[in-house]
Order: structure tokens, then C-alpha cells, then sequence
């Protein structure tokens, strides 16, 4: 499958710019429309590579702009010249290596008192600048008013006010592509005392930079170890001067240099924009800001993640998906209609009872696979994945990394593992393979290990919701039981695991109504996806049980297993859902609702059994992907460690119970 | 495409070139966000065509 309209290697030069086009660059912060100005400007022929020795893609295209031919870069997003993320990186080596003839940066309107600190970067580094200041729309209707000329006038350079996903600016920016002229800035001069600084060390440089004198002595200052590899190999011997000086003014002022700058930048930023960005006196603050305000605050957003939770997860998912709809499916229509048609048919077509077993017997690919997949899981995977696309399309899980971050801290792990941890209630295997992207291995382990034992999956999840409801006071206990371990093991394993947890910060998109059709495509997208996975392993782990029955390897697995399940409270034919878990978490599950619905369980037995389920070993496919991602011994670990910590906390929790006479 | 979880715009060839060390493959149906690597659903063919017969056109 081809993945881009045309890709390259890291080196193939465009092939569509002419030899000597002028380059242009954008750059900005992630999420101003730099990707919209770029798709407008260059239309539909484009070069997506790395960037040598990363793994961050850049985006080239090519734009005919005045009967002239431009090279456009679309560079990852940043947020200043002293750069943080490998993204920021990338960016800053086009502008150090491309030399772009131009560099255009794109502004958020509604944000430009924050982002215009890296246009007086960019200006200052003596770079070719153009200002676009985009979704003028957006901040029009906040009733931001900003004086385009005046800035312009002030920074010295172009600027243009843009909505560029609604057209508006494009002509403007394309002709400032067209006719543009380098001018010399007229941004206003630090305090004496930086200002000073800078010139002792910029009279040590012998050579010339990418990047103005006082950009660079700027970045040497804040300690920018690239920048440092740079004027090192350009300075040759004289660096030995340049790196005292630094390390004289770094000394002179090691309480507070990134705090003064952040300072004297802020107070130009404010010089600069008195009279061009007015806010009005008295904005009104929206319902959508109201939420996501108490949806961050430990104080709000707690009880509003229980609303959510209880309103969601329990009213929608458990008791309507996982009862209504389960009822009506798996009792009327599989039990009632289709099991007795399709096994009337199967005994008239098959003569021997071994084959039947196969198709419509106990553990038959159609009576149990089928009626698992499409009578139990689908309503329950249906209705979660609905609520789910709710609170996706809303932005709340942001918002929701950022209320538990706190928390999260304590248990070595930061508000980023919101992202596999939510994940994880959709697809434990696929959450595990995101935990690669937390920053450090030891959050990586204790997220992997978390996801492995506490999380369960959508479908484990709403089938133990369906059969703890049914018994009150069931679910209450499974959930507290479930969170103290989720925080216990988290806060036992960030002391043994050494190292520190990293800072979290994230910018959050706005809260929105959630529409419809975003809603119904992501359900369909993944409810498709998980019936394409599930379906084929259902009938799998249903020919398998089939082969267990008839070689009575169940029989002697339950036989052999009934000590341990007496320990916990539980009939020996409990073991087999225990073995169901281990092909699918799911399967387990739905192997306990059978166990009920039989009358095998008391309420008793029942939650301890859920406990134990939801605690014990991953599937398959989770186990081949922490071995996969973590290594086979940390996957053995995990796997030895999670069986004994179910079954030791079934134990417990089982004894508990009878003692306290509860349930 | 939209970051359901970040915001972050990107082409949707940029998240599925996120996938490519993923053993699930092209039987998944998700493509990674460039900057926070949380996964969205891609939007199923039948649908685009829909909105390109039936969107804003322009």
C-alpha cells in the first residue's frame, strides 16, 4: 500500500523544485494551521521523509507563487529557538541547515500575547520573518480586536491576519512570499545589564552563524548544548574564550537567567502589542470553559469524573448495553430463535455427535463462539465504544490527564499514562504497545504492569458490570478493590523501580459539543476493527475448547485446579473461565456469565471471582506484546506476578468477605 | 485528521506512517497522533466518499 502520495528517502531532494527555488519554512507552535497554510499552498503533490537520524517526519511540497517556483517546508511544531522535544529539534536544524529565504510564522490569534515571544526569536535571530496570524476568525468571534499594521510596523516585518482553513489571508500571504524584501527589525533592546552580557560575548566571536550574534550568545546563555557542539567547531581554538565568558555570565547569574529572560521577553512582548491586541473588558466566559475549568480542579473534577463514570460507564454500558441489550440478544434471539434452529440444522446435516459438538455443542463455534461474540460482546463493546467516542470527541480525556496527574505522580507514572491507561479500557494489547511512548523505561514498566493487572478491557468490563450489577453491593466492592490495587501496586512499584518521574505538561484543546457523525464514524470504525480481531479468535479458542472437551482436557484441569479454586471461595467449574480468560479477557468474562445464569454463583463467589478475573494473567495477545515491547523476563515477571497477585488477592478478599458477612 | 486527545492536526499519512512498527499491521483500523501517540479510528473509506458526494464542496 502506497502510505503517501509520494515518498522519498531521507535525502531524495524534491524532485519537483527546481535547482536554486527559494525555500520557505513554517514554523509555529503544534496546532496553529501551519499544516492547513502548507496543504493550501503547495495543493496535493507533496514529500513526506524523516528527518536524517530521527524519526520525525517533514513535510516538503512545492508552490507556484507568481509565476515563481518556492519550496515549501512544513517543519514539526515548536515552541522557541531553544528547543526541548526531538521535534523542536528538527525544526530548528531546517532553519540552521535549509537556510530558508524566508521563514513564515503562523500565530494562533486568540494566543498571540504567548506565542509572540518566539516571533521576537525568530526576528531577533536576524531570520527573514513573515507573520501570519491565523484564526482571526476564531478570535474576531471572542471579540479579540488586533491591529495588523501596527504590529507589523512595530516588529518590522510583514504581518498577515488569517483564517487560513476558511481562505482568508491566503492571497495576502502569497504575495508577501512573492514580493519579499529583508528589512532590518526594530524590536526594542533587552535591560542594560543582558544587553551588556550579550556584547561581551558576542565581541569574542570570530566566526559568522546561521543565527544572529545575539540569538546565539541568547542560546549559550541558556546552557543550548547544540548550539555549544556549533560555536565550538566554527570557533576552533577561540571558543576556549566564548565557553568562560558563558560559564562567567551562567555563574553571575545562576538563581534566576531563565526567569529574567522570560521576563524581559514578556515585558517587550507587552510593549509591543499595547494599543495592537485588545481583549474586551468583560469577556463572557462560556459554558464550555465552565466545564473544562472544573473538569481540571481536584475539587470539581473528581465528583464531575464520577458523574461521568456512574451516568456513562454504569447507567449506559452496564446496566442498559450489558443488561437490555444482552438480555434481548443473547436470551430472546440466540437462545430462544437461533440456537435451537441452527442446531436442529446442524444434527439434520452432520451424523455424528463428535462434529455436532464441534458446531452447536457446549463449547460449539456457533452456540458459544458466535453467541459470545455477537450476543454478549457486541452490545457491551457497542455501548462502550459509543460512550467512549462521547468523551473522546468532547476533549474531556485531556482534561482528564490533567486532573489525575497529581495522583499519577505518586505512582511514578505522569499524566501522559492517561493515554495507554484509557486506552487500555478499550484494548489492553494495543494500550501496552502505546506505553513505548512514555519518556522514561521506568514509567514504561510500571504503566505495562498496571495495564496487565488492573485495567480490564471494554468487553471484560461491561460483561463484570452486567453480573455484578445484578447483585448489590457487588460492584461497589469490585471497584474499590480494583482502584486500592491499581494505586497500591502503582505506589509499591514506583518505590522499588528506581529513577524519577518527568514533568507533564500539555496545551488543551477546547471543550466541545460532541457531534454525531464524528461520534457513529469512530463507534462504526471501531467496532469493525475489534469484530475483524475478535471473531476469527473466538471461533479459535471455540475449536480449542472443543478439542479440550472431547480429549477431557477441561475435566482434568478442573479437577487439577480445584484446590485453588476451593482456596478462593469458588466451584471448581469456575476454573474453566479462568483458562477462557487466558485465550481472551473477554471470553473469561463471558465464561463467568454463563457460570451465573447457571446458578453456580452466589454473590459471594461472584465478586470474588470477578476480582480475580479482572486481576489475573493477560491474554495471549497482551502477554506476546509486553514480551514483545518489554522483553521476555519482564514479560515472565509480569506474568508470574500478576497470577499469584489474583489469586493471593481472591484469597483475601474471599475471607474478608465471609468473615465480615458481607455479600 | 484532529488529535482526539491533543488537538494536533496532521495528514492522515502521518499517522499511519506511525503504525509501521506495530505487529497488529493493516488489520487495524487506528493510526497514531504524531505528537501524543494516541490512536484514532480512520475514518472508513464508504464514509469519505459519502462526505465528498454530500460535503461542502471547495
Amino acid at each position: 500500500m502506497s502510505l503517501f502520495r509520494k515518498k522519498s528517502s531521507c535525502h531524495t531532494p524534491l524532485a519537483d523544485a527546481p535547482c536554486g527555488a527559494r525555500k520557505v519554512a513554517l514554523v509555529g507552535n503544534p496546532n496553529v494551521g501551519k499544516s492547513v497554510l502548507f496543504n493550501a499552498l503547495t495543493g496535493a503533490y507533496v514529500t513526506v521523509s524523516n528527518y536524517p537520524g530521527t524519526s520525525v517526519e517533514v513535510a516538503r511540497g512545492t508552490a507556484v507563487i507568481g509565476g515563481e517556483s518556492f519550496e515549501i517546508i512544513d517543519t514539526p511544531g515548536m515552541y522557541s529557538l531553544l528547543p526541548i522535544t526531538e521535534e523542536e529539534r528538527v525544526a530548528r536544524r531546517i532553519l540552521l541547515e535549509d537556510s530558508p529565504d524566508m521563514v513564515i510564522h503562523v500565530v494562533d490569534a486568540r494566543n498571540l500575547e504567548r506565542m509572540l515571544a518566539m516571533t521576537m526569536q525568530l526576528v531577533e535571530a536576524g531570520l527573514p520573518v513573515i507573520l501570519v496570524v491565523n484564526i482571526m476568525d476564531e478570535a474576531e468571534r471572542l471579540g479579540i480586536a488586533i491591529d495588523i499594521p501596527l504590529l507589523a510596523k512595530r516588529l518590522g516585518i510583514p504581518v498577515i491576519g488569517a483564517a487560513v482553513a476558511r481562505k482568508r489571508g491566503l492571497f495576502e500571504i502569497r504575495e508577501s512570499i512573492s514580493c519579499f524584501k529583508r528589512s532590518a527589525h526594530t524590536l526594542p533592546d533587552y535591560s542594560r545589564r543582558l544587553e551588556n552580557d550579550i556584547a561581551e560575548i558576542t565581541g569574542l566571536f570570530q566566526s559568522r552563524f546561521t543565527l544572529s550574534p545575539k540569538a546565539v550568545a541568547l542560546l549559550l546563555l541558556q546552557r543550548d548544548q547544540e548550539m555549544m557542539d556549533l560555536v565550538l567547531e566554527a570557533e576552533g581554538e577561540g571558543f576556549a574564550a566564548v565557553e568562560a565568558k558563558i560559564r562567567e555570565k551562567i555563574y553571575a547569574r545562576r538563581e534566576s537567567f531563565h526567569l529574567d529572560l522570560s521576563l524581559e521577553r514578556r515585558k517587550i512582548t507587552e510593549k509591543l502589542l499595547d494599543g495592537v491586541f485588545r481583549v474586551p473588558d468583560e469577556r463572557k466566559i462560556t459554558l464550555s470553559e465552565k466545564l473544562s475549568r472544573w473538569a481540571v480542579r481536584p475539587l470539581t473534577g473528581v465528583p464531575l469524573l464520577f458523574i461521568v463514570l456512574y451516568y456513562g460507564l454504569y447507567q449506559f454500558v452496564g446496566v442498559f448495553g450489558a443488561g437490555t441489550m444482552v438480555d434481548f440478544l443473547e436470551k430472546k434471539v440466540f437462545e430462544g430463535y437461533f440456537n435451537p434452529w441452527i442446531t436442529g440444522i446442524v444434527k439434520d446435516a452432520i451424523p455424528w455427535p463428535v462434529l455436532q459438538e464441534l458446531f452447536v455443542g457446549e463449547y460449539g463455534v456457533i452456540t458459544l463462539g458466535l453467541r459470545y461474540a455477537v450476543g454478549i460482546i457486541m452490545p457491551i463493546v457497542a455501548t462502550f465504544f459509543l460512550f467512549f467516542s462521547v468523551l473522546e470527541d468532547s476533549g474531556y480525556f485531556p482534561r482528564l490527564a490533567l486532573l489525575v496527574d497529581r495522583l499519577f505522580k505518586k505512582i511514578g507514572l505522569t499524566g501522559r499514562a492517561v493515554i495507554p491507561m484509557v486506552l487500555g479500557f478499550g484494548c489492553d494489547t494495543m494500550a501496552t504497545m502505546v506505553t513505548r511512548t512514555l519518556e522514561t523505561v521506568r514509567e514504561r514498566i510500571i504503566a505495562t504492569l498496571l495495564l496487565a493487572l488492573a485495567i480490564p478491557c471494554s468487553a471484560q468490563l461491561g460483561v463484570i458490570m452486567a453480573l455484578l450489577s445484578k447483585a448489590p453491593g457487588a460492584l461497589l466492592i469490585w471497584s474499590i478493590c480494583l482502584l486500592f490495587i491499581f494505586l497500591l501496586v502503582g505506589l509499591l512499584a514506583a518505590r522499588i523501580i528506581p529513577g524519577e518521574t518527568p514533568m507533564f505538561y500539555m496545551e488543551l484543546p477546547p471543550l466541545r459539543l460532541p457531534q454525531l457523525s464524528n461520534i457513529l464514524t469512530k463507534t462504526y470504525s471501531r467496532m469493525q476493527w475489534y469484530f475483524m480481531e475478535i471473531m476469527p479468535l473466538f471461533i479459535l479458542a471455540s475449536v480449542l475448547l472443543w478439542i479440550g472437551k472431547i480429549t477431557y482436557f477441561f475435566d482434568r484441569m478442573a479437577a487439577w485446579s480445584a484446590p485453588v479454586m476451593a482456596s478462593i471461595g469458588l466451584p471448581r467449574e469456575a476454573a474453566v473461565a479462568f483458562i477462557f480468560g487466558f485465550f481472551r479477557r473477554d471470553y473469561g468474562a463471558a465464561g463467568l456469565y454463563d457460570l451465573q445464569t447457571k446458578g453456580l454463583l452466589n454473590p459471594r463467589q461472584l465478586t470474588v471471582a470477578a476480582v480475580t478475573l479482572t486481576l489475573f494473567i493477560p491474554c495471549i495477545a497482551q502477554f506476546l506484546i509486553i514480551k514483545k515491547e518489554r522483553g521476555l523476563k519482564v514479560a515472565l515477571a509480569i506474568g508470574l506476578f500478576v497470577s499469584f497477585f489474583a489469586f493471593g488477592s481472591g484469597y483475601l478478599l474471599n475471607k474478608l468477605l465471609a468473615t465480615a458477612g458481607i455479600l | 485528521m484532529r488529535c482526539d486527545f491533543c488537538g494536533y492536526e496532521f495528514r492522515e499519512e502521518e499517522g499511519i506512517s506511525g503504525c509501521r512498527n506495530c505487529p497488529v499491521g493493516a488489520k487495524c483500523k487506528l493510526v497514531k497522533c504524531p505528537r501524543c501517540n494516541y490512536e484514532i479510528p480512520l475514518e472508513p473509506g464508504w464514509i469519505k466518499k459519502l462526505r465528498k458526494l454530500w460535503g461542502p464542496k471547495g
